[in-house]
């Protein structure tokens, strides 16, 4: 499997057939360990070395609840949904303005 | 939430602030750029300033079309596919009323395949998917 040299590398992450079958599945919602290698079929250590390379790209996030541990898809891109709704908000708000002005600058010319 | 929504009253006819947002002209007056047409299906796009992470370009199309009540596109710019959706409601002949609906922004399970698919798994030069990743990080 190999790991990967840099944290950046998220290509070389995505580049295995089993770590793109795992991320397929903690975007569809929260995973364990035990899940993911149930759902693999491969040994338990295994599937451990592929979440520390998804981690370690930054795709994959971890949450601990108890004794339990819950991988999915990194959080941060839900913040950076966020950003996208508050950019667009205030990029239609000026546009609208903008309509008015489109608008009266027609009328005034008696378009 | 999910979605952007916003309502304005324009002291216009209806045909006129109509007239406004199904023209190819009238759009680059206000909105941006673009080479639309007012034909249902017609793929065009809108060109703005590149921003990090997003390349300038809308990608839309026309999905809905009745004029002079109701445009519905498809918009597709950075890692986001959404719909953006234009309703007209006359007032009075001399008042309308804009709601716009920016409709499709959603969670990570439902954009990062669209994102992956688009560049395909093969494509993927091994520049685009961590600028992205680095995007989300900073976001």
């Amino acid at each position: 499997m190999g790991y990967v040299a840099n944290d950046q590398d998220a290509f070389r992450a995505i580049a295995d057939p089993n770590r793109r079958k795992m991320l397929d599945a903690m975007m569809a919602g929260e995973q364990t360990v035990g899940q993911l290698t149930a759902l693999l079929g491969v040994r338990q250590p295994t599937v451990s070395q592929h979440l520390r390379v998804l981690r370690l790209a930054g795709l994959v996030g971890e949450r601990r609840e108890g004794r339990n541990c819950f991988y999915s898809t990194n959080p941060s891109e839900l913040a950076e949904v966020a950003a996208w709704l508050a950019k667009y908000r205030a990029f239609w708000n000026d546009r609208l303005d903008a309509l008015a002005v489109h608008l009266k600058r027609k009328e005034s010319r008696g378009v | 939430m999910r979605a952007i929504r916003l309502t304005r009253i324009y002291d216009h006819p209806r045909e006129d602030v109509w007239a406004a947002i199904a023209d190819s002209q009238a759009l680059a007056a206000w909105l941006m750029p673009n080479d639309f047409q007012p034909v249902l299906g017609h793929g065009f796009t809108f060109r703005t300033k590149p921003a990090p992470g997003f390349d300038g370009i809308v990608h839309a199309k026309v999905l809905e079309i009745v004029p002079p009540e109701r445009l519905v596109l498809s918009w597709k710019g950075g890692p986001l596919d959404t719909t953006v959706t234009f309703d007209l409601t006359a007032l009075s002949a001399t008042r309308t009323r804009l709601t716009l609906v920016h409709d499709g922004f959603r969670g990570l399970s439902n954009l990062m395949p669209r994102f992956f698919l688009g560049l395909g798994w093969r494509d993927l030069t091994g520049r685009k998917l961590p600028d992205y990743i680095a995007r989300a990080k900073s976001g």
